[in-house]
């Protein structure tokens, strides 16, 4: 490859690169971080006579009264999750209690399993000063709405489950292994597919976090399938749900039961 | 957004002052702005840049840490892994899936907890141990492989001048 050439190869990358933020940038104007809550059946307005579609938004929105969107960037699994898990400690005060002593505690934890401690504090810092600012017996109902459409607070919050999630990994290598596809290594699937913002995520991803914060997790599974109904599916299994979630192919909501 | 990153970017700075890496100086070009950065490195020695000192910019997206910066050397810079425009090609500067090079999947890449530090750190093994196999500068790549010597004279003479020697 001559000069000329090797150039235009990377004039064609830039261009690609600058594209794919356009995207992202249209994306980010026009949708919020985390919306607002929406009635279930506002999920028809995308699926406009697709059978198979309204048939689960129907058995959907007769088990949940409502749907909280998350903006489709890659972090929507780990910023769902921790919406809807703070929101529902924001109610409940010793489950509050035990979060806000494990979250204090998980900064050593992970400098023990090799994180950098430098960059580490910043973000368990801000992890900490959420968690602060939505204690139960905060009076504004709105403040965990903000700090999440707030990109400074709420992209800080989805790096340090990321990085939490990470450390679980770490830890249970040996179990994690068997979800990790022959090719990659744990530290590599750790490096590549966990840490990294934008990254999406997968069961082991939501096994992982789930196991490490002890919360079980529904995720309701709306697709293509066969059958008419969605598919709920719980994290893991056999545990008492705090949080709720739709999966549809590549994104997750949050869902409030009945 | 910007406020968290030129708070890290702030802190990173007096860390990097207060505990310099052996061969590397790095800050913000102006206190004004925080977003761009000059760092001097040494070359690394008992390598053919040895005693060389390279001046490169770094410059910082709105959404660092999440995003990495880009890096670029000021001076003239012959070397597999930096573009004939200066730009470093290396796999941390990059996040996964983002990637021109075709990196490695277990080469280092970007991610919130990496740091400047640990960039340029990165940039001072990538002179001593050039990565033949992602080529940025192809010429030097093949020079590098196939004829060492002429590679050496090359890089002594980029030395010299960014000492402002004589070549």
């Amino acid at each position: 490859m001559d000069q000329t050439e090797e150039t235009d190869a990377v004039n064609r990358d830039e261009l690609i690169m600058q594209q794919q933020r356009q995207i992202e940038k249209e994306i980010s104007d026009t949708i919020p971080l985390v919306s607002e809550e929406q009635p279930v059946d506002s999920l028809n307005n995308e699926y406009m006579g697709d059978d198979v579609y309204g048939s689960k938004v129907r058995d959907l929105a007769a088990k949940y009264r409502a749907i909280r969107r998350t903006r489709p960037d890659g972090n929507c699994f780990f910023r769902a999750f921790a919406y809807s898990y703070l929101e529902y400690l924001a109610g409940h005060k010793e489950d509050y209690d035990a979060f806000k002593e494990l979250a204090l505690k998980s900064k050593d934890k992970l400098v023990a399993l090799g994180f950098p401690q430098f960059t580490l504090e910043d973000f368990h810092d801000t992890f900490m000063e959420v968690i602060e600012h939505v204690s139960p017996g905060e009076n504004d109902k709105q403040e965990l709405h903000k700090l999440f459409n707030a990109q400074g607070y709420s992209d800080y919050v989805v790096v340090y489950l990321r990085l939490i999630t990470s450390g679980q990994v770490q830890e249970g290598a040996d179990f994690y292994q068997n979800f990790i596809d022959g090719n990659c290594t744990i530290q590599e699937f750790r490096h590549q597919e966990v840490e990294p913002m934008y990254k999406e995520s997968d069961h082991i991803h939501i096994i992982a976090l789930c196991s490490a914060l002890n919360v079980g997790v529904r995720v309701e599974y709306m697709d293509r399938g066969e059958g008419g109904q969605v598919k709920a599916h719980d994290f893991p299994e056999g545990t008492d749900p705090k949080v709720y979630l739709l999966y549809r192919p590549g994104h997750y909501d949050i869902l409030y039961p009945n | 957004m910007a406020g968290s990153a030129l708070r890290r970017l702030m802190a990173e700075y007096r860390q990097l002052t207060l505990n310099p890496p052996e061969g590397i100086v790095a800050g913000p070009i102006s206190e004004d702005n925080f977003f761009e950065w000059e760092a001097l490195i040494a070359g690394p020695e008992g390598t053919c840049f040895e005693g060389g000192v390279f001046p490169a910019k770094l410059v910082f997206p709105p959404d660092y840490p999440l995003s990495p910066p880009k890096m670029k050397f000021t001076c003239e810079m012959f070397h597999p892994n930096i573009f004939a425009d200066g730009r470093v090609c290396i796999s941390i500067l990059h996040a996964p899936g983002d990637d021109p090079m075709g990196y490695e999947l277990s080469a280092e890449r970007w991610s919130p907890v990496q740091s400047v530090e640990k960039i340029l750190l990165s940039v001072v093994s990538m002179l001593a141990e050039p990565n033949d196999e992602s080529g940025a500068n192809v010429d030097a790549a093949i020079m590098w492989r196939d004829n060492r010597e002429e590679f050496n004279k090359i890089a002594r003479r980029i030395v010299r001048k960014t000492l402002g020697l004589p070549s």
